[in-house]
């Protein structure tokens, strides 16, 4: 039995459709702000940004309790064994939104020679959307859950403002 | 004046150095060097006049180290800065007996440049992983991969 | 040395962090239990660390700047403040008047900022999710205020070597100016909504006191000493900027627990808004850049201290420099490493429940701790 992270082992068409309709409708952050990014991400979960409309804004402590991680912010190398053990402590389906410059490629502090960061949360979790900016504005953030929504229903939303 | 005070206090234990700063310039009142082995009676010093220890850093002088030590007071203005040549290879006494913060800043300069504090109550790396083998802030260290 | 002991039978290890939502980035303390009771505990930093010093060292003093505005970036402008003004201090540079005002401003409204977004988060550590959403709501009216001048929400690198880049214009002031009465109209609110609530005030009287001899042993600065009794603040005694010209008093608390620390910072907020308001009266006219600001900054030789009031503490910057385009050794003074390092003195014999209090009341940052 092959055991791959977010394929169910039973398949049934319709229903599943309609799970991912739910799935993508209630994802659960878990709290992960690592620096400055988290407070964008603090942000965006307060009123005037509201994630709680897209039913996101339920923000979870335990990994076990949740199915999104927001990496916002750096990953330094003593942080990275943490970040690992909490991406597989979520259970399936689980996504990972990767949220600023740091979490995409090291941003800022990414030079020649740097020793402490991972420069990129893709180099040891797998991402599924990414946010760019440093910070990346609420809006961002909303625009990278709103993505997150269409890759996992498989279909772009009803309303699309391009 | 404080700074007159601690001046006065400093010739006590006979430094190599006790001079008026360059306020405007470097923001200093005071300029003090002294010998590693006369440090923590120096910073015993700075302790009974009220001051805190503002910070404690090192310089990596390719061939030396300096360690450099800021003090200043809550209760009136004056910044004294203590220059203690080090050389490479050797421990520098902690200061930890007079101020208890010092503990977390000699950690840090162990951390970052490999200098020994002998008295220091729990020496290890505080910002790197402990198993790490290398000291940064140190000038011939280029980086990892 | 506490991490090493074998297995007692009465206590218990417990790990706060480095993922928790209530440590304040990524702080690992780890804790010796009994029961509920801490026996014993040793914070554990650098989860942190982005080798902010290391990358000063390869960089030259204009490439360096944006790690200003990342090393606390609750109060960025401040930080950019100190690092402008360590560098024009080597170099010699006068800042105009009108670039010291708009400084000072923005400076105050950041700090406004933080306090908002420390008194939002510490009252959702403790439980309290409402004040989170009152805060928040203020801080995004002056984060649209700055927006608009710096172009940034958080990390701001708006300064520069021998003044600011943009000047404020009347609609930055009135908006300033219409922030500074909605702010003063809140604070029935505030006050009604924590200050006086039962549960706040059992939570946060007589818990996690700091005395004045502690605060001189580790060399703590701003709110965190500033509630127990001693009036340091270096805008007051160690003028820097226009302060000089702004009438404000230092509030100060009695016993040093966290009931006052936290009087102390709300207190604040309103003295940053006096600070505000006279300095948009007295707003002078003028260049906002120095004159002759050479394009290749090569400091001259020697070295330098500077110090800036934060909303955290003293932010010391200490450069070394050889006279070359890159400075040779840069050491960032934070406020919140020292003010972290009495964590364990002064939770012992706490229940856990205090100690997430405690914790909150030293505003902590920690990648300002790891740099």
């Amino acid at each position: 039995m092959e055991a791959k992270t977010g394929e169910p082992l039973v398949q049934l068409a319709v229903l599943e459709d309609v799970l991912n309709l739910c799935r993508a409708n209630s994802l659960w952050p878990i709290t992960f702000g690592l620096a400055c990014c988290a407070i964008e991400m603090m942000a965006a979960g307060a009123s005037r940004f509201d994630l709680d409309r897209f039913g996101a804004g339920v923000f979870r402590p335990s990994p076990r309790q949740s199915d999104l991680m927001i990496v916002a912010g750096t990953i330094t190398k003593k942080m990275a064994p943490a970040v690992v053990r909490l991406y597989e402590q979520m259970p399936a389906p689980k996504w990972v939104i990767a949220m600023g410059n740091c979490a995409i490629s090291g941003g800022p502090f990414y030079y020649e020679g740097q020793y402490a960061i991972v420069p990129g949360a893709d180099l040891i979790i797998p991402v599924d959307v990414y946010v760019p900016g440093c910070p990346p504005r609420p809006e961002g953030l909303i625009e990278g859950i709103l993505s997150l929504e269409e890759k996992i229903m498989q279909r772009p939303r009803l309303r699309k403002f391009r | 004046m404080l700074a007159d005070t601690i001046k006065k206090s400093l010739t006590a234990l006979n430094l190599e150095k006790v001079a008026d700063g360059d306020y405007a310039k470097t923001g200093y009142h005071l300029e003090v060097a002294a010998q590693p082995d006369q440090m923590p009676a120096v910073a015993q010093l700075f302790l009974d006049q009220k001051c805190y220890l503002e910070s404690l850093t090192a310089v990596d002088l390719v061939e030396s180290f300096l360690l450099v030590y800021h003090f200043a007071s809550f209760f009136e203005l004056c910044r004294t800065v203590v220059h203690v040549p080090l050389a490479k290879g050797t421990r520098m006494p902690s200061i930890t007996g007079s101020y208890k913060g010092a503990d977390w800043y000699e950690r840090e300069v162990y951390d970052m440049f490999g200098i020994g504090f002998s008295g220091h109550p729990n020496l290890k790396r505080i910002l790197l992983p402990e198993d790490a083998d290398f000291h940064p802030l140190l000038k011939d260290f280029v980086g990892g991969k | 040395m506490m991490l090493q002991r074998g297995i007692e039978e009465k206590t218990f290890f417990l790990n706060l962090g480095p993922q928790h939502p209530s440590t304040h980035g990524v702080l690992r303390v780890v804790l010796e239990m009994d029961g509920e009771f801490i026996v014993n505990s040793e914070p554990d930093i650098g989860y942190g660390h982005r080798a902010h010093e290391k990358m000063a060292e390869l960089k030259t003093y204009p490439q360096f700047y944006p790690n200003m505005g990342r090393v606390d970036y609750l109060h960025a402008l401040a930080y950019n403040q100190c690092y402008c003004m360590a560098v024009e201090k080597l170099l010699g540079l006068a800042v105009p008047e009108r670039a010291e005002f708009i400084r000072v401003i923005t400076s105050e409204l950041n700090r406004l900022t933080s306090h908002l977004l420390w008194f939002g988060a510490y009252l959702m550590d403790l439980g309290a999710f409402t004040p989170f959403l009152y805060c928040f709501d203020d801080r995004e009216i002056i984060l649209d205020i700055l927006d608009r001048l710096t172009g940034s929400r958080l990390t701001y690198c708006f300064y520069r070597f021998g003044g600011v880049p943009a000047d404020i214009d009347d609609e930055f002031i009135s908006a300033t100016r219409g922030f500074v009465q909605r702010l003063r109209s809140r604070w029935d609110d505030y006050h009604n909504l924590v200050t006086k609530n039962v549960i706040f005030i059992e939570r946060t009287r007589d818990v996690g006191i700091i005395t004045e001899a502690q605060a001189i042993q580790y060399g703590l600065t701003g709110p965190t000493l500033r509630g127990s009794g001693i009036p340091y603040d270096i805008r007051k005694s160690e003028p820097y900027s226009a302060y000089p010209l702004f009438d404000f008093i230092i509030p100060t608390g009695e016993r040093g627990d966290i009931l006052d620390r936290y009087m102390v910072r709300l207190l604040e907020m309103e003295q940053s808004l006096r600070i505000i308001e006279q300095a948009l009266d007295k707003l002078p006219t003028g260049p906002i850049m120095a004159e002759k600001v050479p394009k290749r900054l090569k400091p001259a030789e020697g070295e330098v201290y500077t110090a800036v009031e934060t909303a955290r503490g003293e932010f010391g910057i200490y450069i070394v420099s050889k006279g070359d385009v890159k400075p040779y050794r840069t050491k960032l003074r934070v406020p919140s490493f020292a003010n972290l390092s009495i964590l364990s003195e002064i939770i012992q014999e706490t229940l856990v429940a205090d100690t997430v209090a405690i914790l909150g009341s030293l505003d902590v940052v920690i990648p300002e701790i790891d740099r």
